[in-house]
């Protein structure tokens, strides 16, 4: 597929700068961090702040009794406007069904969506599921071949590495001090990795912080494209859509290399 | 008020059988496949149809955990140990993938399935959702507070399972793979190299970043679990040894039997922190259960941990009549030393080694070779499995 014919695909694109909402890309989608639900952004939503038509829910967080109460009330107050819900925390997908509400939902939980039966099984309940980062190319098309309805897969994204309760930055910053700050950059020396962390009141994210670019891969059973684009402006956000190389942020992840967890075989 | 129980890990059968032992009214373990220590010795079919005939003799439980995040290579063969594990008569399995969970009920099989902690549950939505596909049990998310546990009895009425005990992941458990990225070894396949607790360095700033957990412990909180509705106490540490084992469990199980009888003191509760912090290699606190762990329940320094040297035998077997207890040295003791004897049938005393004798019945100075067999005269009678250690606490000082 030409970088031409890529470019009518569907995009699911994370609304992290406002800015984004004017590109002038076909068949792009957006996706709002929505306050209070989300975790792993500088910048969320209130819905009723949601400036357009057809809008896509982030929910994010792990739930906790007190977000289960803000998202019933957030959920009676949707319009028109909003067309679907993504989210990770399965009680979200028990709601949506208990309140008998007619919203796309995308179950996006990166780390759990790594083989097709599982996915195939979340289906019977979503409309589509976000294959994880966590695999190999041979296993994304195996799990694209099967699963019975179209999925998204990563396109270019940050991918979340770690996601904890804790308020990891500031427990930090605290103990020696510091400046108060919501991002940092943590380096790891032995493996020679950077991790993006961000935190808000609801625990700190850290992001593997080379973007993960699939954008040459295909398959036709995609229905959309997911990018997380946390640190890009809009310039470069339109080259990446524009298919300009990104070699010098990004990689292929785990694409061509397989993970392993034996030390030694029995 | 439902039965409370209390569950042990165990990585091993001589571990498995302390556990019962001191105490434990369940133990969970993992096979040798599908497991999230995958490299840990793990107990083969014939070792978990072992398991589950030493359980079921002593009318206790085993579950074996079915844990990972499978990749496509691993689907092929789970109908098949699930179904061994099935014609073995365990108790239930600890699954986190739904494939695991939808596998189980379609298949009919006899165990229970409980949903691990790796999926992350913190509300009643959440549990509602598992409870539809069948399961029995919920083993929650470490970061769940009492109001959260409450409602989710609440409104699901499902056997609760906690941690209370041992170590914590920084992240929620199942959401992280720092481990895939740092060592290409697999977290969610039971690979974690436990890269959180690694330093890390940030630019501008002369201090290492860290970001390490101290243990859970909720000793101090049982009570209010109980009420909240939790059914099963969780210890973790699959890869700890017998002295942990024992100690830890045999203090939840008095803990918890003296909470139902009414009985517990506040002195008590003291004596049994400090026993508790002692044999373990990382302070502890209570985490989340009553908010959020702040600066203080982390390390900031990477791993600050210390190696202990308490245990100094293991009681084989006792002779009643010359009152000559045989014991396997586990670490250097000596003439004049003051240990203490513990065992679940036996209040902790003090004892003096005034006379060791070895295997021949010679008199020695001094215990100094590991595994060595030495044999001390004991009045107090004895029985296999207590064991012998440094004397730090002595309870009395608290009453």
């Amino acid at each position: 597929m030409s970088v031409e014919e890529k470019m009518t695909s569907n995009f699911l694109l994370v609304v992290t700068e406002e800015a984004f909402l004017d590109l002038k890309v076909k068949n792009i989608n957006f996706l709002f961090p929505i306050k209070g639900l989300s975790v792993g952004f500088l910048k969320t939503f209130a819905i009723e702040d949601i400036p357009i038509d057809g809008a896509y829910l982030y929910i994010n967080r792990i739930l906790d009794t007190e977000a289960i109460c803000i998202l019933k009330e957030i959920l009676t107050k949707l319009d028109e406007k909003t067309i679907g819900l993504c989210f990770t925390d399965l009680g979200v997908l028990q709601i949506v069904k208990g309140l008998g509400l007619s919203l796309k939902l995308i179950y996006m939980q990166n780390h759990n969506a790594t083989n097709v039966d599982s996915i195939n099984y979340y289906l019977d309940d979503v409309d589509s599921v976000l294959v994880s980062t966590d695999i190999t190319k041979e296993e994304m098309i195996s799990i694209l071949d099967g699963a019975k309805k179209p999925l998204v897969i990563p396109y270019f994204m940050l991918a979340d590495a770690m996601y904890s309760r804790r308020t990891l930055l500031t427990n930090f910053q605290e103990e020696f001090a510091l400046e108060k700050k919501s991002i940092e950059t943590l380096h790891e020396n032995m493996a020679g990795l950077d991790f993006l962390g961000i935190e808000n009141e609801y625990g700190t994210v850290l992001y593997a912080k080379k973007y993960i670019d699939y954008r040459f891969f295909t398959h036709p059973n995609i229905a959309y494209s997911f990018i997380n684009p946390l640190g890009l402006d809009k310039k470069n956000l339109e080259k990446v859509l524009d298919g300009k190389s990104a070699l010098e942020i990004s990689n292929t992840g785990f694409l061509y290399q397989k993970t392993y967890y034996r030390l030694k075989e029995e | 008020m439902d039965k409370v129980e209390l569950l042990a890990p165990a990585g091993d059968l001589e571990r498995l059988k302390i556990a019962y032992h001191y105490g434990a009214d369940a133990v969970y373990c993992s096979g040798k496949k599908y497991g999230l220590r995958a490299n840990a010795s793990n107990f083969t079919l014939e070792e978990l149809k072992s398991a589950t005939n030493i359980a079921h003799s002593l009318g206790k439980k085993l579950y074996v955990t079915v844990n990972i995040l499978f990749h496509e290579e691993e689907v092929e063969g789970l109908d098949t140990y699930l179904k061994n594990l099935d014609k073995i008569g365990v108790d239930a399995i600890i699954a986190s993938d739904i494939l695991v969970i939808k596998k189980a009920k379609e298949m009919h099989l006899s165990f229970e399935v409980h949903v691990s902690t790796q999926a992350s549950i913190l509300n009643s939505e959440a549990a509602l959702f598992y409870k539809n596909l069948g399961v029995t049990r919920l083993v929650l998310a470490r970061e769940a507070h009492l109001n959260d546990i409450q409602e989710i009895k609440k409104r699901t009425n499902l056997d609760l399972e906690c941690f209370v005990h041992g170590a914590m992941c920084t992240s929620f458990s199942g959401r992280c793979v720092l481990s895939n990225h740092c060592t290409n070894r697999d977290a969610n396949r039971g690979g974690c190299a436990q890269i959180c607790r690694w330093t890390f360095s940030i630019d501008s700033v002369d201090t290492p970043y860290s970001m390490t957990p101290k243990d859970l412990n909720l000793i101090e909180y049982i009570s209010r679990m109980i009420d909240a509705g939790v059914n099963s106490f969780k210890v973790e540490g699959r890869m700890r040894g017998i002295y942990y084992i024992a100690t830890v469990i045999l203090v939840y199980r008095r803990v918890l039997d003296k909470i139902l009888m009414h009985k517990l003191s506040n002195a008590e509760v003291k004596y049994y922190l400090d026993v508790l912090n002692r044999v373990a290699n990382r302070e502890s606190t209570p985490q989340f259960i009553d908010g959020l762990p702040s600066k203080e329940e982390q390390y900031f320094l990477g791993r600050d941990e210390v190696s202990n040297q308490d245990f100094l035998g293991l009681v084989l077997q006792y002779d009643k009549k010359n009152k000559m207890a045989t014991i396997e040295q586990r670490n250097y003791f000596k003439l004049g030393d003051v240990v203490e004897f513990f065992g679940p049938h036996l209040e902790t005393f003090s004892y003096k080694i005034e006379k060791i004798y070895d295997e021949n019945g010679d008199a020695i100075g001094i215990a100094n070779h590991p595994k060595m067999i030495i044999k001390l005269k004991v009045n107090t009678t004895l029985e296999k499995f207590d064991m012998m250690r440094i004397k730090v606490f002595d309870k009395q000082d608290y009453m």
